[in-house]
């Protein structure tokens, strides 16, 4: 792999991983949303498959596959599996904030993200750490959209999102994270959508929904 | 939440209920084993260190950047093996009474873990790692006392134990940054190295900030209100564990920080002395009055601790005051007192607190207007509490003797020629020493005399049951420990001689007091011999049967014959004395000091008002510091969370967008 192939395939990679944050905020549909964050997981994955290639490091090429079947299989298929099939729960019908002001917010977000990172490439400027701003913006995302959404399902995937966010910075500035490292997170990050599942299973049993703002009796 | 997860209505069958049986037995051998094993160890390091020298382990992977360092000196040393001592009896006894009072697997397997912390805390040769031992310790006993968490008085004794401990820890942890930030280090050798460049301010932040931190572990007025409610909802070798050992850490902290490290670069100022004193002498009259007119066993041997503690501090106060003077030899009698009250205090105390346990566990009563009668019942628990009991009065051939008239002659001898100072406050402290041991007596015979003689005052104390062998050799353990501090304090002689050379600034270099056969102080005129006064009244007693039985032979049969009654038809086990009655005189006489809310209710007869058909007498004894003190705080912090509440309006969006809007304005700031 040449450097140019490097640096387009992770300018790529990169971008397609911001653009599946912003289209999840777009879209309304949940099932449709869970599939934005299968191809957000193959975007991530790409990242350290390209490093691993361009180094010739085995070690990385195995985290990108981890990676590759957690995050654009596995975790996708879970979250699927939690959707109800009642036509409210499949859709976030009334939602916290509108769809046009959640787009601008995302724009104000990652014009932040590219600011508050400049420090961060001035260190180090290499292909990885440019674009780390919009692994950056996918964070500042993540929140946005667990702030803004009803559904937990579309909760799990703003959480989801949040940790894409956090894997994709780490790639990118550390250029190869440790397989141990990797495979802790992923763990922990399964086993978080395992509950979550179960929770919301829960949810649905107890409330007949899953609308988080039903929770609100619970304070203590 | 915690009694979906405990009740389940399940019948187990019998199969089920003998394995479970079996299970819970391995589970209260290797608990008690274990814990009786780490003891043990602590006490063969302990007196290592004491007699061979200081010992040091460094650990650099298990703490990231500074490392675990351990330092076992001569001072860390006692603590360890006092701790070690206690734990092993406890283990002990553990085995026996898991099994009785069904413990729980989580308590039995913290219960190991509890007592190597608090071996480790006196070991810790650094700030951070005390702390660390220190934290461990406060979580590992939160987690004790919350054993039978469903009851919600033990839950309610959890959070007050939770607060204050944790409110301790925030003192302790300010005071050591302080100190080591001060200091230049963070091992205590640097620290105490360079202590003599500390600042006069630092100084004195450093020591109050202990005090309230580690006075609030030792149990002192006005931190104590944790201990009167920990105590006796925790099981009972847990309350053992923690009024024997754990309190000692406390004072552990004072000697370690206050009076060794900080002392080392100037000579303390007098009213350090003064302050320790003040708190001592306060919490040990406080804490006896309490115990006096408790009459919940378990709490009177709460408020015992914090007596015994105002006592131990009253004793390092002195040292301390006295050495400021110069008079060093003094100051060494009255810190050969605090250290040996210490060990009898550890040692007494773990057997009140086990021997009340096997009541416990044999009638489920506290309560000491219901017990009595059970000498006859359980003789061995009874003849055990009797020991402790009289250990705890301060009397002669009791384990806490021979501490309390050291002390005694600390204060009486300390040279008051030319410092109004020390004239005013000597005689003042005998004052409150002498009224704390005249109250000491009452409390004991009231809990000896009304909880174990005369007939029982309910059918619980009627049925008990003496404990098993192990329980039985647990307290015979502490019972040994008790008399070997009454009887024969010389075996303690060359160890604390030991440890007080090591307190250099304590009067360390002159002679203490000779812990011989014969007690003798140098440059004091006073000695005692506790074993010939033991061996004299061994004599006296057995002189006194023989010449009855010679007597007795003139003497004629003995008659039966129906008790006289006053003219009533019959005794009832309800006219004896209870605890209420036998401490109303002193509740009478201390009246501005206690408050009790008594109110007696007369009912008459319908016909005649001069018929009285009941008398109704109820009291209820409080605490007066806790009243006055914690309730206005409470309320204020309560009223003050009704302003963050309004903040908590239950969403959950809502509180994602506080952390949100906090990442970007960090974010923001940051950059």
């Amino acid at each position: 792999m040449t450097q140019a192939i490097y640096n387009g395939v992770l300018n790529l990679a990169a971008g397609a991983f911001l653009l599946a944050a912003v289209l999840v905020v777009w879209r309304r549909e949940v099932r449709a949303i869970v599939r934005l964050l299968a191809w957000q997981g193959l975007a991530l994955a790409a990242i350290p498959l390209a490093e691993g290639i361009y180094q010739d490091d085995a070690a990385l090429i195995a985290v990108g596959v981890v990676v590759l079947l957690l995050r654009a299989v596995a975790l996708p298929l879970l979250l699927a599996r939690a959707v109800g099939t009642e036509a409210h729960e499949r859709r976030e019908s009334t939602p916290l904030v509108n769809t046009t002001t959640s787009l601008l917010i995302t724009a104000a977000l990652t014009v932040l993200a590219y600011a508050v990172t400049r420090p961060v490439i001035a260190l180090d400027p290499s292909p990885a750490t440019r674009a780390v701003p919009a692994a950056f913006a996918v964070i500042l995302i993540a929140v946005f959209v667990m702030v803004s959404r009803r559904q937990a399902v579309s909760q799990a995937v703003g959480f989801m999102m949040l940790d894409n966010g956090i894997a994709a910075t780490a790639f990118l500035i550390t250029s190869g994270v440790p397989l141990i490292v990797e495979l802790g997170a992923s763990l922990d990050v399964l086993f978080a959508v395992l509950v979550l599942g179960l929770l919301t299973g829960h949810m649905r049993a107890t409330f007949g929904g899953t609308d988080l703002d039903q929770l609100r009796e619970l304070r203590g | 939440m915690t009694t979906a997860l405990h009740e389940f209505p399940t019948v187990p069958t019998p199969g089920q209920t003998l394995r479970a049986a079996r299970r819970a037995r391995v589970h209260a051998v290797l608990s008690g084993g274990l814990t009786a094993a780490l003891g043990t160890v602590g006490v063969a390091l302990g007196l290592s260190v004491i007699f061979g020298g200081p010992r040091e382990l460094r650990v650099g992977w298990l703490l990231p950047l500074v490392g675990v360092q351990l330092n076992l000196d001569a001072l860390g040393g006692l603590f360890v093996a006092v701790t070690g001592a206690v734990s092993a009896a406890v283990g002990i006894y553990t085995v026996g009474y898991a099994r009785r009072e069904h413990l729980a697997r989580f308590p039995l397997t913290v219960l190991p873990l509890f007592v190597a912390a608090m071996m480790l805390v006196p070991a810790a040769g650094s700030v951070t790692t005390f702390l660390l031992t220190w934290e461990l310790m406060a979580a590992a006993s939160l987690v004790l006392v919350l054993s039978e968490h469903h009851r919600a008085e033990v839950r309610s004794a959890g959070v007050f134990y939770a607060v204050m401990t944790q409110l301790g820890f925030a003192a302790i942890l300010l005071a050591l940054v302080l100190l080591s930030a001060a200091g230049g280090g963070d091992s205590f050798d640097t620290i105490s190295a360079s202590s003599g460049d500390i600042p006069s301010g630092t100084r004195t932040a450093i020591f109050l900030l202990t005090l309230l931190g580690f006075g609030s572990k030792a149990g002192l007025l006005p931190l104590h209100a944790w201990l009167p409610r920990a105590h006796p909802e925790a099981p009972s070798p847990v309350s053992a564990l923690m009024s024997a050992a754990m309190v000692n850490m406390g004072i552990y902290g004072i000697i370690r920080f206050d009076l060794d490290i900080l002392g080392q670069g100037h000579p303390s100022p007098h009213w350090w002395g003064l302050t320790l004193m003040i708190f001592g002498a306060v919490s040990a009259v406080f804490g006896v009055l309490q115990a006096s007119v408790a009459t919940d066993l378990k709490r009177l041997l709460a408020y015992s601790t914090t007596e015994n503690m105002g006592l131990i501090t009253l004793a390092l106060g002195a040292a301390a005051l006295l050495s400021s003077y110069g008079a060093m030899a003094v100051a060494a009698l009255a810190m050969t007192a605090a250290l040996l009250l210490i060990l009898s205090h550890a040692a007494f105390k773990t057997l009140a607190f086990l021997a009340a346990g096997s009541v416990l566990a044999a009638t489920g009563l506290r309560d000491l207007d219901k017990l009595g009668g059970l000498a006859r019942r359980m003789p061995g628990t009874t003849v055990m509490f009797g020991i402790a009991a009289l250990g705890a009065s301060g009397l002669p051939l009791g384990a806490g003797f021979v501490g309390e008239w050291l002390l005694l002659q600390s204060l009486i001898h300390s040279p008051h020629d030319d410092t109004t100072l020390l004239m005013l406050v000597m005689p003042l402290s005998v004052g409150a020493v002498a009224l704390t041991t005249g109250l000491g007596i009452a409390a004991m015979v009231k809990a000896f005399g009304v909880g174990f003689l005369a007939r029982p005052r309910s059918a619980a104390a009627e049925a008990a049951r003496e404990a098993p062998a192990s329980m039985l050799t647990g307290m015979g353990l502490a019972a040994a420990a008790c008399t070997v501090s009454a009887v024969a304090p010389v075996l303690f002689g060359p160890l604390l001689e030991r440890v007080l050379t090591a307190l250099p600034t304590l009067g360390g270099e002159a002679a203490g007091p000779m812990l011989g056969a014969y007690l003798r102080l140098p440059g004091v005129t006073g000695s005692i011999a506790p074993g010939l006064i033991a061996v004299a009244l061994v004599v006296a007693v057995l002189l006194a049967l023989a010449l009855a039985r010679w007597g007795g032979r003139h003497r004629p049969a003995a008659v039966q014959a129906p008790l006289w009654a006053c003219g009533a038809d019959s005794l009832s086990p309800r006219m004896q004395y209870t605890a209420t009655s036998f401490a109303e005189p002193l509740q009478r006489v201390f009246d501005n000091v206690l408050r009790p809310e008594t109110d007696v209710e007369v009912t008459h007869y319908a016909e005649s008002q001069y018929l009285v058909e009941k008398v109704t007498y109820r009291t209820l004894q409080a605490d007066p510091v806790e009243q006055r003190l914690y309730t206005p705080v409470v309320r204020a912090v309560t009223a003050w969370a009704q302003y963050v509440r309004r903040a908590h309006p239950g969403s959950v969006h809502l509180y994602l967008a506080y952390g949100a809007i906090g990442l970007l304005v960090v974010l923001v700031v940051a950059r």
